[in-house]
């Protein structure tokens, strides 16, 4: 009698353990194949102090990273930088600081591929930069989907003494996205 | 002379020994590559060990015969000469890869166009330099002077891998001239030129594998001179073209900037003690690498010819010890093959010793001085 009892809590505590282990598999959202490419952490945010140095520091370093792959790694490098920038505005419903940083992104986005394309007319192989570019470029189509679902379609935005403008936050993104699809 | 014959006897073997380490990858060679250092790695090790202790034996020889006036200065020119141009012929990779990343850090920046403190050589996917440079997925790791001046071996050998390697030896050897004559010019005595330019580590270091730390120091001197001379905008300059060869005498700067007082304050200055500091400075800088990479044998050239300016018996005694038993931190990978293992700990075991043993020998025998009189 005592062994049937045991063996009914334990067939008990395993229906259980499996209850839980298909409760949480029902809750998971579906998952897609994400990009491994890795993003950097926000940087300092418009109105900060130190943004101003930054955006000299980035206007100097253009200097620095000369040559095809220099250029290349510099517009990936703040092509990164400023979708971050406006994922975080974003999420504090600064829109029109994150509508300036998502147009800043494209910029450099859009300049990468040109300098891929020299490098290679310089008989540089850029097979590897090509699948980085790839990966960067599916990473930031993600974070822009997720973008899209947080954000309004449009904002009004209302200066203090001037016009208001309307930002069309989502044509934005879906630009962007293009952007990044034909990379 | 027998003393002579047999010292260019040893650098020749050197030479030859030189050309066993052709690594299988340096496709420029790969007429002569034989593979022999890494299939009887105990045999070469005990070769090299042989030379280094009969080079050093002579070096020995030759200061004192020099001392006592057997050879002249034209005779010590000659032999420094004599070395110069048999080690400029040595296969430069025996001992440490060095050269090939000078080489191909110039590529990236003279051939790709790129900045070599961005883009490393391993991103020029097909380079055949990748095949035979070993630290090709780091960036630059010296100065923009140092990359300044390999643009004239790099375009001198007009894209021709053993042209370019010829230039950056002769480079070396230019530089281990000019710092020699500097020495002479400070000193005004042919025993500390000899002192310095024949000793094994500073002509293995130097003149065979082709280490920029000649470079380094041989600016960090010149800045030294041209206080001594009173020109202190030259000073400066050659000091922070030094500091950027390979930072590390940025830790002359406190004396430097103590003799610029010094100088402007226009009081004498005790030359030899200056000098001692200096290689007391780059001593301790020597001794604290350990904490960023490890101790290399090359290193010693910071302290050494600083040492090699100064009457201190006892820096000149540890400078020399050391110069003879850093030489011998190689053995244990040629040995082995395998930097893992007990390697770390006999290259570790190799410099604390000689020199606990140095320092505990010269005190002790100061002591017994002392106490006679």
């Amino acid at each position: 009698m005592a062994y049937k009892k045991i063996l009914k809590l334990k067939v008990k505590n395993l229906l259980i353990l499996f209850a839980i282990a298909a409760f949480f598999l029902l809750i998971l959202k579906p998952s897609f194949a994400s990009s491994p490419y890795v993003l950097p952490y926000p940087s300092s945010m418009p109105g900060s102090s130190i943004y101003k140095f930054h955006l000299i520091y980035e206007k100097l370093s253009e200097f620095k990273y000369f040559g095809d792959f220099g250029r290349y790694k510099y517009n990936l490098r703040y092509a990164d930088k400023y979708l971050v920038e406006a994922k975080t505005l974003f999420e504090y419903n600064q829109y029109l600081l994150g509508y300036k940083a998502l147009e800043k992104s494209n910029i450099y986005f859009e300049k990468i591929r040109p300098s891929l394309q020299s490098a290679s007319i310089n008989s540089k192989n850029i097979s590897e930069k090509n699948i980085t570019l790839s990966q960067a470029a599916e990473k930031h189509e993600e974070i822009l989907e997720s973008m899209k679902i947080n954000t309004p379609t449009t904002f009004n935005w209302q200066p203090e003494k001037s016009s208001p403008t309307v930002l069309s936050i989502h044509e934005l993104i879906g630009k962007s996205i293009m952007i990044r699809k034909n990379k | 002379m027998r003393t002579i014959y047999f010292y260019f006897t040893t650098l020749l073997l050197l030479v030859f020994l030189s050309y066993l380490f052709i690594d299988p990858n340096f496709h420029p060679l790969k007429e002569i590559y034989s593979g022999f250092a890494f299939s009887h790695k105990a045999l070469v090790s005990y070769a090299y060990v042989f030379l280094v202790v009969v080079s050093f034996m002579l070096y020995l020889r030759i200061l004192k015969m020099f001392k006592n006036k057997k050879l002249n200065k034209a005779q010590a020119i000659g032999i420094i000469s004599g070395s110069a141009v048999v080690l400029f012929f040595s296969y430069p990779a025996m001992l440490s890869y060095d050269i090939f990343n000078y080489l191909t850090t110039a590529r990236v920046l003279y051939h790709y166009g790129e900045n070599p403190y961005l883009v490393m050589p391993i991103e020029f996917i097909g380079d055949q330099n990748l095949l035979f440079t070993h630290a090709a997925n780091k960036f630059a790791l010296y100065g923009p002077s140092w990359i300044g001046i390999t643009a004239v071996p790099y375009f001198l050998g007009l894209g021709n891998t053993v042209l370019e390697i010829i230039g950056f030896k002769f480079l070396n050897v230019l530089f281990y001239a000019l710092s020699l004559f500097l020495i002479l010019r400070i000193s005004k005595d042919y025993y500390r030129v000899l002192f310095f330019g024949l000793n094994p580590l500073v002509l293995i270091e130097t003149l065979l594998s082709g280490h920029n730390d000649i470079v380094m120091m041989f600016f960090a001197l010149l800045a030294f001179y041209f206080i001594k001379e009173r020109r202190s905008a030259f000073s400066l300059l050659f000091i922070v073209v030094s500091i950027l060869i390979k930072y590390a005498t940025v830790f002359l700067l406190p004396l430097y900037a103590y003799l610029e007082y010094l100088n402007l304050r226009k009081r004498n200055i005790n030359w030899d003690k200056i000098f001692t500091s200096a290689s007391c400075s780059m001593m301790l800088v020597f001794f604290l690498s350990f904490i960023r990479e490890e101790i290399y044998p090359w290193y010693a050239i910071w302290f050494f010819i600083f040492a090699s300016l100064t009457h201190n018996k006892f820096l000149r005694g540890l400078s020399l010890v050391l110069t003879l038993f850093l030489l011998f931190r190689y053995v244990p990978f040629m040995y082995t093959g395998s930097h893992f293992g007990s390697t770390p700990i006999i290259k570790t075991v190799i410099i604390i010793v000689p020199v606990v043993v140095y320092v505990f020998y010269y005190f002790t025998r100061l002591k017994r001085m002392l106490g006679k009189w």
